[in-house]
């Protein structure tokens, strides 16, 4: 049974100010690696993928909102405060969960949970509280008393998001919460952020190198690279243009896609695939002839996941403007 | 927010591993106390990691079979003490006899505290360290010499637990065994102070070592081989070079040796002469070696926060 979604909660900061603001942000390692580059970019509440591929700087960013890192120039402020100067007020109501693994296997998940939730300020007895909760909600149970050494790849990323909502932050930054997991995995990691965004009121930061993933859960996007901006925009204007569908077949690829491309459409070969942008409906029964033409044996078509590559193939990186 | 949405601790459905179901989430909406609160948490988690408290029962040997062994000739002493008591008259040169009094037992625990370093500190930081656990405390209200700060209080208070238990149970027992009660606290009540004092000296400086060296990697056999030098290696240097060169030039060695700064400063508040050769030999005035004490101290917590502000977490 479906729930209405709570009354968005307050957000300590002022309307008309964006949740984060980036102004000209960079940040160079040792001097020379750039990892972030001049980016400029308002962040709303709402879900938002942070998409790029992997060294595109999202971890980087992620780490600065949090004043985990310094930046090296410009400007990031998150509900209208300074990350240079009021990160302890910040990190109070963020919740962050990292990237790589970041939990001690001697400890049980709950005496985790419960010291962490002391050190974002929670007083003991409500850290417990909030344990508990927060452990049952992204589905730990009799497991959470055990150590974490023995926990699969899957638990430990529910302890890492754990931890990260145990104080009931405003905003949540999760730095490619799916790492590791399987398929199904995936999908409960997927749901459980989207719902903790449409939900419960949670203002989330996702990153990820994986847009087909992520797209299911946004309601924004945000794809750098380099470092740099490439778009933020609304999600549906990014799907517009990424409808690629995969077709697979026995033998004879190459065939369907030459012939694919000689009734109009844009078509590529993949392996034994043949792989399509579409744009309208009428592929399919364009698809559908072509095949019987040939007398090609198929074997699926479906959806392909989608990479920035294919999403960014015929844009020039820094000219698309910012939404 | 309806009733299937509030969960039953105790009538949690066996459930398989690996799926999430739709038990609700409640918002927070209690006191957030902020940063204080979060180092007071971290010192006092600390203090009782140390001791093994709130992990698992293999944590806990260590630690307590140390505190037994620093706490085992206080109470042989007293007992001893109390027995020799009752032999009258003749049991007074046993007591005078006993080797173990205030001024020496930090000579009997120093070992101990030097072994419970080696064994602790490193755990105490390498672990984070190792298992990358820190960029959970720095995200949170905490900032990064916050936590080094609190690191270091829950452990110099642990080392003060560990040296003042065992003399809290020679100034007890040897007042309560005194035949008269006044004459007994006015025997033993004016050793409190120097007791206090070179406890404190030797936990900061032992502590504030250790955890300067632990630091400096998430390796435990590293930082415990590094604590275990840093105790053993810089006496032997003194030792040598009052050996091999003139006293102008040996007697600047003790200073750089941890444990003969301790054994001085304890000489120096109980008023009583160094037994140990080397800081006889050096001729030192104890001011200069509490000082020493004090700017050691310093210069480790120091190093510690610096450490602390540039890993990256």
């Amino acid at each position: 049974m479906e729930r209405p979604a709570p009354a968005a909660r307050r957000i300590p900061y002022p309307s008309g100010v964006p949740l984060i603001a980036l102004r000209d942000l960079t940040k160079r390692y040792n001097g020379s690696v750039t990892a972030l580059d001049g980016l400029t970019v308002d962040i709303e509440p709402g879900i938002v993928g942070l998409v790029g591929s992997n060294g595109a700087g999202k971890s980087t960013l992620l780490k600065i909102l949090l004043g985990l890192l310094d930046a090296t120039s410009g400007e990031a402020t998150v509900m209208d405060l300074d990350v240079r100067t009021r990160g302890t007020e910040i990190r109070q109501f963020v919740g962050y969960m990292p990237e790589h693994d970041a939990l001690p296997p001697d400890a049980t998940a709950t005496d985790l949970v419960a010291h962490l939730a002391r050190m974002s300020g929670l007083p003991t007895t409500a850290a417990r509280e909030r344990t508990a909760e927060v452990l049952r909600h992204v589905g730990l149970y009799e497991e959470r008393y055990r150590a974490i050494g023995g926990y699969s790849t899957g638990m430990k990323q529910r302890v890492k998001l754990a931890q990260a909502l145990v104080h009931d932050p405003r905003l949540l930054l999760l730095d490619e919460p799916t790492n590791g997991l399987d398929p199904s995995g995936r999908d409960e990691m997927l749901e459980l952020v989207r719902r903790t965004g449409a939900e419960f009121g949670i203002a989330v930061v996702v990153a990820s190198h994986l847009l087909g993933e992520i797209e299911r859960v946004c309601d924004h996007l945000v794809a750098i690279e380099g470092g740099r901006l490439l778009r933020a925009a609304p999600l549906d204007t990014f799907t517009e243009r990424t409808g690629l569908v995969g077709i697979e077949v026995e033998e004879g690829a190459e065939r369907l896609a030459a012939a694919l491309v000689g009734r109009g459409v844009e078509a590529r070969l993949d392996g034994r695939a043949v792989v399509v942008d579409v744009r309208d409906e009428g592929f399919y029964d364009l698809a559908r002839d072509a095949l019987v033409e040939l007398e090609l044996a198929l074997v699926r078509i479906e959806p392909r996941r989608r990479h920035l590559e294919d999403l960014f193939r015929d844009e020039e990186p820094g000219e698309v403007p910012a939404a | 927010m309806t009733a299937d949405a509030t969960p039953r601790p105790g009538g949690d459905p066996p459930i398989p591993s690996g799926s999430i179901y739709d038990l609700g989430y409640r918002g927070y909406d209690g006191p957030r106390l902020g940063r204080r609160h979060a180092v007071g948490a971290l010192f006092t988690h600390t203090l009782l990691s140390c001791y093994g408290i709130g992990r698992g029962g293999r944590a806990k040997i260590i630690p307590f079979v140390l505190a037994g062994i620093a706490v085992l000739p206080a109470v042989i002493a007293v007992g001893l003490v109390a027995l020799a008591r009752q032999a009258g008259q003749a049991g007074e040169f046993i007591t005078d006899a006993s080797p173990i009094r205030y001024e020496t037992y930090f000579e009997i625990v120093g070992q101990i505290v030097a072994l419970f370093c080696a064994a602790q500190a490193p755990e105490l930081l390498g672990r984070d360290q190792r298992y990358s656990v820190l960029s959970l405390y720095f995200s949170r209200a905490l900032e990064r010499t916050d936590y080094a700060i609190a690191k270091l209080g829950g452990f110099v208070v642990a080392l003060l637990a560990l040296v003042l238990a065992p003399q809290i149970i020679l100034v007890l027992g040897l007042t309560l065994s005194s035949p008269d009660l006044a004459e007994g606290l006015g025997e033993n009540l004016p050793k409190v102070p120097p007791i206090l004092a070179q406890a404190v000296t030797l936990s900061a400086v032992f502590g504030s070592l250790s955890l300067a060296i632990a630091a400096f990697t998430p390796r435990r056999a590293y930082a415990t081989a590094g604590i275990i030098a840093s105790f053993i290696i810089p006496p032997v240097v003194a030792e040598i070079a009052r050996e091999v060169t003139s006293r102008d030039i040996s007697r600047w060695f003790v200073l750089a040796s941890p444990p003969d700064v301790i054994g001085a400063t304890n000489a120096f508040f109980f008023d009583i002469r160094p037994d140990s050769s080397v800081i006889a030999a050096a001729r030192h005035p104890g001011e200069l070696y509490l000082a020493v004490a004090a700017i050691a101290v310093a210069a480790c917590t120091g190093i510690l926060i610096r450490r602390y502000q540039r890993i990256t977490a």
